[in-house]
């Protein structure tokens, strides 16, 4: 217990690290604001019959993309930053291993994730039902209700998050290059649906392994066949696929941090 | 190899690529002795700084902090280290107090209390709550001094630490290491290449060339050589040509700048001033010209150029 306390206190320094920058608050600023932005222009460029929950989708969309982009931006900064900064070389000669020093940073990149999420689900709703209200029913799904299948949609984009973020953590870990880190998980983030489609034209069975075939779930939330047109999957088989790869990213994460000489 | 030392470095080797950095170095640093680690650019003070504090890996032999190894028992060895490596890089968005905060919280030992206290220590009271950016190099140093000796270490490392401080601050910052080397019995281990810096802190000196120890000796044991060892000695005389003749077949002497130059130890200095008196010439006088360590260091490093 008393380790954990301890343990906490790392996570306390991480956070530290990543609210108490300008930059932080901006980026909270985005996600704050942008829901009632865009539901007031909407409402008076005319949209005014539209469904409180149509809009919840399309803002949670886009802010997912907001987030996933913001937290890669920490993550580099986690272990990149502490390296083109110099502080590492402070921050790993304390009484804690470096294994566990990574930790600390990955969940604390985990937790401004969530906090993020937390926020723009709550500016979803809060800016949707004052502008359109949730009277009438967008039929989002069939057989289900407006609010299920939104709980279903964060659930999913998520788990896809996670692994966005995990693999920005993994190249800034490997690379020491927040730059890198950053420009290669938005890369990762607009490819995927690129290389979604070329692979779909394969002919080929492997395709169902390609980790950029799973990173969007929401065709699983109405009972589809899943992202890939030709080979049928269910959700339990792109959770399996997304879970072995971020096995790796982790493994790769932790091996590079634990061993290399910090010659900074 | 006494069970007393600090550190214990044993045949400490750094290949990278193919070349070896680090030369199967050992030395060790006891308590209350301030160590100094002398040695031209390049020639691997830092890297094996970087070993010692467990941020670089070892190729060979091993480093002892008390009786826990930085290789195989990492926490227990470095919660005895304080350490400074290369310059004091700071977070530059947080205050120097919430820069100390960070690091403190790393270790439980250290209380609120203790923080403020080495905030005094360091004299940084009027600016700790200031966002580091806004610091001088001179008070990142201290920042860093500050963090370094937070948590009480028993082995104190300092890479260069009077880069960019001013001569008030390297006085004090030499006072305040020998000070706690002598009350607390801390062991600190000081790099630089200024010499003349080293032989005014120091009590000991390993000097490192191209990865190697090539000699370790002691500065503040010189007393103890007083009266035996052979310093240069010049005396300012009327006619040092006549004053060579006198005292031929006393040691190699010569004349340089006008002065009868000899090498002569303290009781030698009385009797050659005798002769020279009872021969009717005129000393108006005498004076010890102690090799310096630096005279000594670029004799043994030659004047090597960096490697
Ligand atoms: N990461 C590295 N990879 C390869 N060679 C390195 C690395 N780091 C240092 N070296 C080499 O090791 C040698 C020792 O470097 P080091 O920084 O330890 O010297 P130093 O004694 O601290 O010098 P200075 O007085 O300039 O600070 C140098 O020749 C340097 O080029
Ligand atoms: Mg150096």
């Amino acid at each position: 217990m008393k380790r954990l306390g301890n343990f906490m206190k790392l996570i306390q320094n991480e956070n530290m690290k990543i609210y108490l920058r300008l930059r932080t608050w901006i980026m909270l600023g985005f996600i704050v604001l942008l829901p009632p932005f865009l539901s007031l222009a909407f409402y008076l460029a005319g949209g005014e019959n539209m469904s409180g929950w149509s809009m919840v989708l399309i803002e949670s969309r886009i802010l997912f993309f907001l987030i996933t982009i913001f937290t890669v931006v920490v993550a580099a900064d986690s272990v990149a930053g502490e390296f083109t900064w110099g502080t590492i070389k402070l921050l790993l000669i304390r009484p804690w291993s470096r294994s566990t020093i990574l930790l600390s940073k990955y969940l604390s990149t985990m937790l401004f994730a969530l906090f993020f999420t937390v926020v723009a689900f709550i500016m979803t709703l809060l800016a949707n039902l004052v502008v359109f209200g949730f009277s009438t029913d967008a039929n989002l799904a069939a057989g289900m209700t407006d609010v299920a299948y939104i709980w279903k949609f964060y659930l999913m984009e998520f788990v896809t998050l996670i692994i966005i973020v995990t693999f920005g953590f993994t190249m800034s870990s490997a690379f020491r290059s927040g730059g890198l880190a950053i420009g290669l998980s938005i890369f990762f983030l607009f490819a995927g649906n690129l290389i979604t489609g070329l692979f779909a034209l394969a002919n080929k069975a492997w395709v169902k392994y390609v980790l950029f075939m799973h990173l969007d779930l929401t065709s699983y939330i109405n009972g589809g066949n899943g992202p890939i047109p030709n080979y049928p999957t269910t959700l339990g088989f792109s959770l399996a696929v997304l879970a072995v790869y971020f096995v790796i990213f982790n493994v790769v994460s932790w091996t590079v941090f634990r061993k290399r000489d910090v010659a900074a | 190899m006494s069970q007393t030392a600090v550190a214990r470095l044993q045949n400490v080797t750094k290949v990278i690529g193919k070349r070896t950095i680090i030369d199967r170095v050992s030395f060790e640093v006891r308590p209350g002795e301030v160590f100094g680690f002398l040695g031209p650019n390049g020639s691997g003070k830092t890297t094996t700084i970087r070993m010692i504090v467990g941020l670089m890996g070892l190729t060979d032999g091993d480093i002892y902090i008390g009786e826990h190894s930085i290789r195989k028992d990492f926490p227990k060895a470095i919660v005895q280290v304080g350490a400074i490596v290369e310059n004091p890089e700071m977070y530059k968005f947080l205050t120097g107090y919430q820069n100390l905060l960070h690091y403190a919280r790393m270790n439980p030992s250290i209380t609120k209390g203790r923080i403020q206290e080495v905030i005094e220590l360091v004299g940084l009271q009027g600016r700790i709550h200031d966002k580091v950016k806004k610091y001088s190099l001179g008070m990142r140093q201290r920042l860093g001094v500050a963090q370094a000796i937070m948590h009480r270490p028993k082995l104190l490392v300092l890479d260069e630490p009077t880069n960019g401080l001013d001569p008030a601050g390297i006085r004090e910052l030499r006072d305040y290491l020998r000070r706690l080397a002598q009350d607390e019995g801390t062991a600190v281990l000081v790099s630089s290449h200024l010499l003349s810096e080293m032989e005014l802190m120091c009590d000991r000196v390993a000097i490192l060339q191209k990865g190697q120890i090539i000699d370790i000796r002691s500065i503040r044991g010189e007393a103890e050589n007083q009266g035996t060892a052979l310093d240069e000695v010049l005396f300012e005389v009327d006619h040092p040509d006549a004053a060579l003749g006198i005292l031929a077949g006393q040691g190699e002497g010569r004349i340089a700048d006008g002065f009868l130059t000899l090498s002569a130890d303290r009781k030698g200095i009385a009797d050659l001033n005798r002769k020279l008196v009872e021969a009717g010439i005129n000393v108006y006088g005498i004076r010890v010209k102690t090799k310096s360590l630096e005279d000594q260091f670029l004799e043994m490093t030659g004047s090597e150029t960096i490697g």
